[in-house]
């Protein structure tokens, strides 16, 4: 005989209502878990965000590249940290990542965030990146995948 | 339950091919970054790289890679610290410090101690550096211990350069240059060969040898500054600016 059959009807519906309302209390926690953060973030970035939406370019003689991110905030007189969807766009690729540091007086951009380069069939994967000589050299850091198409 | 761990075993092991390259894409992997040189045009890989596409295979540990517009249009390879190599599509695999390879002009070159290349059925070896371009079909081995290995000769020479033609779908060598400043050496199957310089070519079915010749063939070793072997006929001749000169000593074995 299936062993299912010996339980006790009565019971296997409560054990089954515990369980359905313990998996429905897990899932709640970590919505208003989430609301809380989201919440809190907000509340930090009205606080400590220098400038909302930075744009810029880092210009040399013979291109430009575009620089956009969500937040930025002065590091030092030079420095700036931008933050949150930063993108580096030129007429030859672009770069998404997080987190950068941008020395306004050597023009450059520094991260230390996952980073995605994106170009003509080309793609790479880094743990971050520095953009110096105006855009001329790229470095980018750490394990690093390259797909060429 | 057994069944089902084997289940997810099976996923877990067939995962690392799933998120692996498409068809048609070139991988490359390193440890510790790319730097890309835009004005330059070639980007540097850095530490234990793995190059994966198609056509070939390549580990390194310092890779620099010449492009002509954008980054996947490359032009020519060059790797450098225990090279290793496998094309498939070009049958040929290699091995050494440092290793060139010219895309387009479908050029391979190995540099260093007990660099290696093989080529089909040839096999190269040399202590200096081996080239072989593949649309020409020429190959220079330059350097000490070198040496070529076939089916049916080896040769071992400071310096051995030739040229492999296409016959039926086989590569056979056609032509054939060999020196040294102190000695070469050629085997066949039942013929030894020593000289300082040697040509050899297919069409004409001969090997000529050039200063301080010997041959051995069995019992017979014949010496001069002069010596041809017809390969068709498997007879040889020895000559000598000094008439004189010529040895031949011919011992019974038996």
């Amino acid at each position: 005989m299936n062993s299912l059959l010996l339980l006790n009807k009565k019971i296997y519906l409560i054990f089954s209502f515990l369980f359905i309302i313990l998996i429905l209390f897990i899932f709640s926690l970590n919505f208003f878990k989430k609301d809380d953060n989201s919440q809190n973030q907000i509340t930090i970035n009205k606080k400590t965000s220098d400038i909302s939406e930075p744009k810029f370019s880092i210009n040399s003689e013979e291109k430009q590249i575009f620089v956009t991110a969500n937040e930025g905030n002065f590091l030092t007189e030079d420095e700036i940290t931008l933050e949150k969807n930063v993108i580096f766009k030129s007429n030859k690729f672009k770069i998404y990542t997080d987190n950068v540091v941008f020395n306004k007086k050597t023009l450059v951009a520094s991260s230390r965030d996952k980073s995605k380069f994106i170009s003509n069939n080309t793609s790479i994967d880094s743990a971050g990146f520095d953009i110096i000589e105006n855009g001329d050299i790229i470095n980018f850091k750490g394990k690093t995948k390259l797909v060429l198409k | 339950m057994i069944k089902l761990i084997i289940f997810f075993l099976i996923i877990i092991v067939n995962s690392k091919y799933a998120l692996s390259r498409n068809i048609g894409e070139t991988e490359i992997t390193t440890d510790d970054g790319i730097e890309v040189f835009q004005e330059e045009k070639y980007y540097l890989l850095k530490k234990n790289v793995e190059i994966v596409s198609d056509e070939f295979e390549l580990n390194g540990d310092l890779v620099k890679i010449y492009f002509e517009k954008d980054l996947y249009d490359i032009k020519e390879l060059f790797a450098s610290t225990d090279v290793n190599f496998v094309s498939s599509t070009y049958n040929i695999k290699g091995k050494g410090e440092t290793l060139t390879f010219n895309i387009k002009n479908e050029q391979i070159n190995v540099t260093g101690i007990e660099s290696e290349l093989f080529f089909e059925t040839t096999e190269m070896f040399s202590d200096g550096s081996i080239t072989v371009n593949n649309i020409i079909g020429s190959f220079f081995i330059k350097g000490p211990n070198s040496k070529l290995i076939t089916d049916e000769i080896l040769i071992t020479g400071y310096e051995i350069n030739g040229i492999v033609v296409n016959k039926n779908g086989t590569r056979t060598i056609s032509k054939l240059e060999v020196q040294d400043e102190d000695i070469l050496n050629i085997v066949t199957e039942d013929t030894k060969m020593f000289s300082q310089k040697a040509f050899y070519d297919e069409e004409k079915s001969i090997i000529e040898l050039f200063d301080n010749v010997k041959i051995i063939r069995g019992s017979e070793i014949i010496t001069g500054d002069y010596g041809v072997l017809d390969t068709n006929k498997n007879a040889y001749k020895v000559s000598s600016k000094n008439s004189n000169k010529v040895k031949a000593i011919i011992s019974n074995t038996k």
